[in-house]
């Protein structure tokens, strides 16, 4: 097997972030940006006696999907759970101002083709938000970001990629839920306050992050799907998540948004419709949310492949 | 001359009185209703008596040694605890409250700081810690409990007991009671008009009691294999090629941790790839590791026994019954006292993990501030000095064992393989050697006769880290040991007083092996060579079998 072939069947659940990067794009097109060589790395763990990395555990580049220029940003959750620093960060909206200079120039020297060529930001998070060692820097970084995100919206798309072992919680988890599209695995974990910190605050009764049955039916691939707040749900290879994130690409950018969760008036409306439907029904766990949405045999969901579960989600 | 007759049957007396106060809570046959379970412990335990709580490191009698702490401390105090383990948070509430005052035991987890603060406190009068067949072998000499507080499965009216696979303990702890007319009492999860096998019969049980919820059981054997990093893949990969390979180890016991799971997880593809199928692991006494369910399928193993159960192991246990110890009644049965004389008798080779190594070689998991106890590696960690049958890997071992002339002369004589895995610098950067244990300053700190050591130097044949593998028993002499520790210790204290031209030497003998010295190309050792990745690849090795408890599904 040669070692594209064996990347691209590699696990993106166990995957490294620089994995992840070379294998979401198009056969040997990616070019890493600031990576370890150019030892990027925290000014602030040194001065707490911590560790650094030279990527800061984010990984930044940029690759092809046929003709679109693919800026990814990869987040390392075995370096401090992924968390957000302020290098980490700065790289993020690094490769969001680098795909904006490129969609002005391919607007400027190919205007007839900018479809085809339309740029696209990847974000493969893996991460549970602000680093608390330097969380003030953390916290701005997430307000770059969405600001980057904003800056975006009417040229190009960004889109999520959730499968890896930490998850995408904490601020990050804000950060997915406003970029147009967002592709899951059933191994992928999205979500705002992270279930430690649920029964940290809330109590073991109300939520035992030691079940990780529990946190999967809360937070995992198929509850986002039947959600929706997952757009596509794919196996958990490196392969699946390039071929998923081609087709998203062959679409028009018109279309790619429709996929999008929040951004207007009627999406808001939608997403309060939810907050009070939850009021109403009070479910006392994510099962009882599947059957409302007409999911029979709930009880087997968490069992099925991902193509079984497919052939039968009945979504939001 | 006149003297009283004497009596010989004061046991006898003193149980037909205490079981006469126990009547009326007696409902039907055995049977006491929960809501008289404290009553009936007021009425059977009498001040100073030794009393046992079962209890593992799995399954617990939660339910009765909960209503011993709600006892009226004027009718119960001043026990003496003599249980294998303090595990839950009640089994130290008993001292807490005065209803106890003195224990012996074997293990005690996670409750280890805790006990080291009362015993620091004088809450606890420490007897010893022991190994779990030195606390049962006690209980037949000077230590049997007056009253025990066990728990099974289920229960019928006249006291028969199904305790299912996780019978560990039982059987043991109720014989050593009732045979010196003592009291057992009993929690099942559910009373039954018969039972499905008669684990303890019932003429040894005095009351059953129907708890309000199942007994508590930790899943403390599975390894979630999505865990497993890739210095642990290198060790397993060394541990697999220089010493099961070298010394064709077909008989063994796994202890707990992410080391053996890896080194389990790796049978069906790197041992494979070394032809050593047969060759090696064919018979474990271990509990039934989910991780090892790839190596089961593929054949590798022939038998397993084991000493207690393993939360949701059952049903893939029951169809595996050429391998598994099954019963008449279709499901399996565990005995951690003859798994234990069987770890320390009938196996060739002892693996696990420890928290510190000191020079000399001897380890030990307590630190400073907590008393963390041995459970059963002791007797395994050990050679094993009545053995007297001789198999390949033992004779080999003991061929090579440098002291074996000046201690035994020229008569051949075999010696257990005892492993240590051990990372050089573990979690928080604590140095996996140190110059002298922490059991040392915990000895003087709580006042214990002897530091609590698991496994001592001269039982110790090898240590396997990262750096490589010390083949500590062909060592010669003391200055020896120590350099070969020193050549494997890393970057640590102990390591960085290695002499180079030392170590070389060591090299040349055979006493120290690098990764390239045992032919492993290092870029290998990643998870790719796992034969299951997550829990999830066991549920489907195991063809849907295993169903893992919630807190491993991550699904």
């Amino acid at each position: 097997m040669s070692d594209w072939k064996e990347l691209e069947a590699k696990s993106f659940y166990g995957a490294s972030a620089r994995e992840r990067a070379r294998g979401i794009v198009d056969e040997g097109t990616f070019t890493e940006l600031a990576g370890p060589a150019d030892r990027m790395s925290s000014p602030h763990l040194p001065v707490l006696g911590e560790a650094v990395e030279w990527d800061d555990g984010c990984v930044t580049g940029v690759g092809l999907i046929g003709k679109h220029p693919v800026f990814v940003i990869s987040q390392e959750g075995r370096f401090i759970g992924g968390a957000v620093g302020e290098v980490h960060g700065a790289k993020m909206v690094g490769a969001f101002v680098l795909a904006r200079q490129m969609y002005d120039r391919i607007k400027e020297e190919h205007p007839d083709e900018l479809a085809e060529r339309l740029p696209a930001v990847v974000i493969s998070f893996e991460t549970g938000g602000v680093r608390l060692h330097e969380a003030n820097a953390g916290l701005l970084a997430h307000a770059e970001v969405m600001d980057q995100i904003q800056e975006t919206k009417g040229k190009f798309p960004v889109i999520s990629l959730i499968g890896s072992k930490v998850g995408c919680f904490g601020g990050m988890g804000f950060v997915a839920a406003a970029t147009d599209v967002i592709v899951m695995s059933d191994l992928g974990r999205l979500g705002l306050t992270g279930p430690e910190v649920i029964e940290q605050e809330m109590g073991k009764d109300e939520f035992d992050s030691a079940d990780r049955s529990l946190v999967y039916r809360t937070t995992g691939g198929k509850h986002k799907y039947i959600m929706r707040d997952a757009n596509y749900l794919v196996e958990d290879t490196l392969g699946d998540f390039h071929d998923q994130l081609a087709a998203i690409m062959e679409a028009p950018y018109d279309e790619i948004v429709q996929c999008r969760r929040i951004g207007s008036e009627a999406l808001v409306d939608e997403q309060l419709a939810l907050a009070e439907l939850s009021v109403e029904m009070a479910p006392k766990d994510a099962r009882d949310v599947w059957a409302y949405f007409g999911n029979e045999d709930v009880e087997q969901i968490p069992e099925m492949t991902t193509a079984e579960f497919l052939a039968v989600a009945q979504r939001r | 001359m006149t003297t009283e007759p004497k009596i010989w049957n004061t046991l006898e007396r003193d149980y037909r009185e205490r079981i006469e106060a126990a009547r009326p809570y007696v409902m039907d046959g055995k049977v006491v209703e929960a809501g008289d379970a404290v009553k009936l412990l007021e009425a059977v335990i009498r001040p100073g008596d030794k009393v046992n709580i079962e209890g593992d490191n799995q399954k617990q009698a939660d339910f009765l040694a909960q209503c011993l702490c709600e006892v009226d401390t004027e009718k119960v105090h001043d026990l003496h605890m003599v249980q294998s383990v303090l595990s839950i948070p009640a089994h130290l509430d008993v001292f807490d409250k005065g209803i106890a005052k003195k224990v012996d035991f074997s293990f005690s987890g996670p409750q280890a700081g805790r006990l080291a603060e009362y015993v620091r406190d004088g809450k606890i009068e420490l007897g010893a810690i022991h190994t779990y067949l030195e606390l049962y072998g006690r209980y037949f000499v000077d230590l049997t409990p007056r009253v025990a507080l066990c728990v099974g499965v289920s229960a019928d009216r006249n006291g028969n007991i199904y305790t299912g696979f996780n019978t560990e303990d039982t059987a043991v702890i109720a014989e050593a009671v009732k045979f010196h007319q003592g009291i057992v009492i009993v929690q099942v999860n559910e009373l039954v008009d018969e039972v499905p096998r008669v684990d303890i019969p019932g003429d040894w049980v005095d009351f059953v009691i129907q708890a309000p919820r199942p007994f508590y059981i930790e899943p403390l054997f599975t390894r979630d294999p999505a865990l497993i990093t890739d210095s642990q893949i290198l060790r397993a990969m060394m541990v697999i090629k220089g010493i099961y390979g070298e010394y064709g180890i077909q008989r063994l016991n796994h202890g707990i941790g992410f080391d053996t799971a890896a080194i389990e997880l790796l049978l069906p593809t790197y041992g494979e790839e070394l032809g050593l199928k047969g060759k090696i692991c064919s018979y474990f006494v271990t509990n039934p590791h989910p991780t090892l369910i790839p190596a089961i399928e593929s054949g590798w193993v022939k038998t397993m026994y084991c000493f207690g159960g393993e939360a949701g192991m059952a049903d893939y246990v029951q169809a595996r019954p050429d391998v598994f110890f099954i019963g008449p009644d279709g499901t399996m049965r565990s005995n951690r006292d003859y798994a234990q004389t069987a770890g320390h008798y009938a196996l060739d080779m002892f693996i696990g993990g420890t928290l510190q190594i000191d020079k000399y070689g001897n380890s030990s998991t307590a630190t400073a501030s907590r008393i963390a106890g041995f459970g059963g590696a002791p007797n395994m960690g050990c050679d094993a000095k009545g053995r007297r049958h001789a198999t390949p890997g033992w004779m080999k071992c003991g061929e090579e064992y440098g002291m074996h002339d000046e201690l035994v002369g020229d008569l051949p004589r075999g010696k257990r393989l005892v492993v240590q895995l051990q990372e050089t610098f573990r979690e928080k950067m604590a140095p996996g050697f140190v110059d002298k244990l922490d059991a040392v300053a915990l000895a003087e700190n709580a006042g214990l006769d002897l530091p609590p050591v698991m496994i001592y130097s001269d039982d110790l044949t090898h240590i396997v880290t990262e750096e490589g593998i010390a083949y500590l028993h062909k060592c010669t002499s003391m200055a020896d040991r120590m350099a070969a520790i020193r050549a494997v210790a890393g970057f640590t204290e102990v390591g960085m007083a290695e002499d180079p031209a030392e170590t070389a030497a060591l090299r040349e003998r055979g006493i120290f092996k690098t990764p390239a010295d045992l032919g492993i190309d290092v870029r290998r050792a990643n998870r790719d060579l796992l034969a299951a990745k997550s829990v999830k690849d066991l549920v489907n090795w195991s063809g849907g079998l295993y169903n893992p408890p919630a807190k491993f599904r991550n699904w």
